[in-house]
């Protein structure tokens, strides 16, 4: 990262990033920096603000103070029209699918081609198709969302998200509430946009097997703000008691946890 | 003294607090209006625009349709009552049934059709807008919209938007004639009202049907626009689902109650009190 002031040279930076709900700090002077291609997992305990840093990129949340730089831009200070071509190029699949339940999957994936991409409906259509057969989806596109497992639903949410080929993804805990076989199908699926398409891809996790096995760095946030940042080894190889706490699932230890 | 002026002082900012929420949230809610009415331009505007296939006609069905049979019993009862107390009062004090229906008519259409058919819609269709935008926005669906290039208005309000404004006009037309209808049957078969002179239309003027018509295109407005906003103001979970519903019908209630006194007030002031 460069001196604060400057444009940065990394993809996406967040600098110094404040922000509360309701008064209650959530993020403490955030720093972060994502390299291009690279696969970062953002970990630490529920609440601590993971998702609210990614939310930040996409424009669904406005920080108190500080800056978000994407691709030498700064961002934190669009509006929502403004924010329309950051999305353009950032995709995001959510924690839970967020598919719309009224739309048949099709649908749901040609929805952003439509609006984005400008394409008429049945073109969409005929492109959803195609994005659904990449996520073996084949046979399920005329289903309704409700008719799935939640696997299939991540795996289309994937795909709608995919439809704009962007150069960046957040996906927020996309593992969360999926069985084993699954979960990894969808690390697959990470790993194969990242080493393929050279998709960047910032992962919201709290999956330690996911982490170890696909993350090319990890950022771990602890009380608002990056405690530590690494590969998976050299997390795995550090001697902070507070990540250790984490990373082999203690309950008691030095992190302090509110509610507990 | 000082815990005195330290309560007061807490009280003022408390209230400053609500005034500030309360203008914000008007003024939201204005911004909602005005960004549904340009929505119609973008969506059924322009050629070529991309709208979401048939969800104007699935509206008009979930807000028209499926509301017909509620409405229908519902203002059938009121007239009944109505009409029921009305000649109960008019043969107590002056004897003389014949002007009731005459009288009724000219309220029935310039005033209780729409605004009874709306404050049951309000209900009805208040709730289930809140509902379901309020779950959506909750589960994130509100987000991914946006993040597929979407301006939620567009998607989630235009059409519940249009399709209410012409349910509403359909149904108020409806609920006139059902509350008339069920008058006059009470009366006839309550109190031998000849159904010719109650059913006697020569007094209606094209201004109370023009006073009619814009209340309901008014109260049809409101519905969407107030429970759409409180729909995209819940927050949390469920409870903020139960939050935005119930402040939907509440609201819609108000907007419709307040409309009428609005309207009815204007028009009075224009027809120089001859309504």
């Amino acid at each position: 990262m460069t001196a604060a002031g400057g444009a940065p040279r990394e993809l996406i930076v967040f600098r110094d990033v404040h922000k509360a709900f309701d008064g209650k700090p959530v993020l403490r002077g955030m720093n972060l920096a994502v390299t291009k291609g690279e696969i970062l997992f953002i970990i630490g305990t529920s609440g601590v603000g993971k998702s609210v840093t990614i939310k930040h990129l996409v424009g669904f949340l406005r920080i108190d103070s500080g800056e978000i730089w994407f691709d030498g831009k700064r961002v934190d200070q669009l509006d929502e029209r403004g924010f329309y071509a950051v999305r353009r190029r950032v995709g995001m699949v959510f924690q839970n699918a967020t598919l719309f339940d009224s739309m048949t999957l099709a649908e749901n994936v040609a929805l952003p081609l439509r609006k984005h991409k400008k394409l008429r409906h049945t073109s969409a259509l005929a492109e959803a198709m195609g994005r659904l057969e990449q996520v073996y989806l084949t046979g399920f596109t005329d289903r309704y969302p409700a008719e799935l497992s939640d696997g299939m639903r991540k795996r289309a949410a994937i795909a709608r998200t995919l439809t704009m080929e962007p150069e960046v993804v957040l996906f927020d805990e996309p593992t969360t509430g999926l069985d084993p076989v699954n979960a990894r199908r969808i690390d697959r699926l990470i790993l194969e946009l990242s080493r393929s398409l050279g998709v960047t891809a910032v992962v919201v996790s709290h999956d330690l097997t996911s982490i170890f096995s696909i993350a090319d760095r990890v950022a771990f946030l602890y009380q608002g703000q990056v405690h530590a940042v690494g590969t998976p080894d050299q997390l795995r190889a550090s001697a902070d008691p507070i990540l250790q706490q984490f990373i082999q699932g203690q309950s008691s230890g030095p992190m302090e946890t509110p509610g507990f | 003294m000082k815990l005195v002026i330290d309560s007061l002082f807490g009280r003022i900012t408390a209230i400053g607090v609500y005034v500030v929420g309360g203008v914000r949230a008007t003024f939201e809610l204005w911004m909602v209006f005005v960004g549904t009415i340009a929505g119609i331009w973008r969506m059924y505007g322009r050629r070529g625009a991309s709208r979401p296939t048939g969800a104007l006609v699935e509206q008009l069905h979930i807000i028209g349709n499926r509301s017909l049979l509620f409405i229908t019993v519902t203002i059938g009862f009121i007239g009944m009552v109505m009409i029921y107390q009305a000649c109960l009062q008019f043969s107590r004090s002056i004897g003389d049934l014949s002007q009731v229906g005459v009288q009724f008519v000219r309220l029935i259409i310039s005033d209780f059709g729409p605004t009874l058919t709306a404050m049951m819609l309000a209900t009805r269709v208040g709730a289930g807008i809140a509902a379901e935008i309020g779950s959506m926005k909750v589960t994130e669906q509100v987000d991914a919209l946006r993040m597929s290039g979407v301006l939620p208005v567009d998607y989630l309000l235009v059409p519940r938007f249009l399709a209410s404004i012409i349910m509403t006009l359909a149904l108020s037309i409806l609920g006139a004639a059902i509350m008339y209808g069920a008058g006059g049957l009470t009366a006839y078969l309550s109190f031998g009202v000849n159904p010719r002179i109650f059913f006697d239309l020569s007094f209606v003027q094209p201004r109370h049907v023009i006073l009619g018509l814009l209340k309901a295109l008014a109260y049809g407005a409101a519905i969407p626009i107030v429970s759409g906003f409180c729909g995209l103001r819940a927050r949390g979970s469920s409870e903020g689902v139960g939050w935005a519903t119930t402040a939907a019908v509440v609201g819609s209630s108000f907007a419709v109650i307040s409309l009428d006194f609005f309207l009815s007030v204007g028009a009075l002031w224009l027809l120089k009190g001859d309504l």
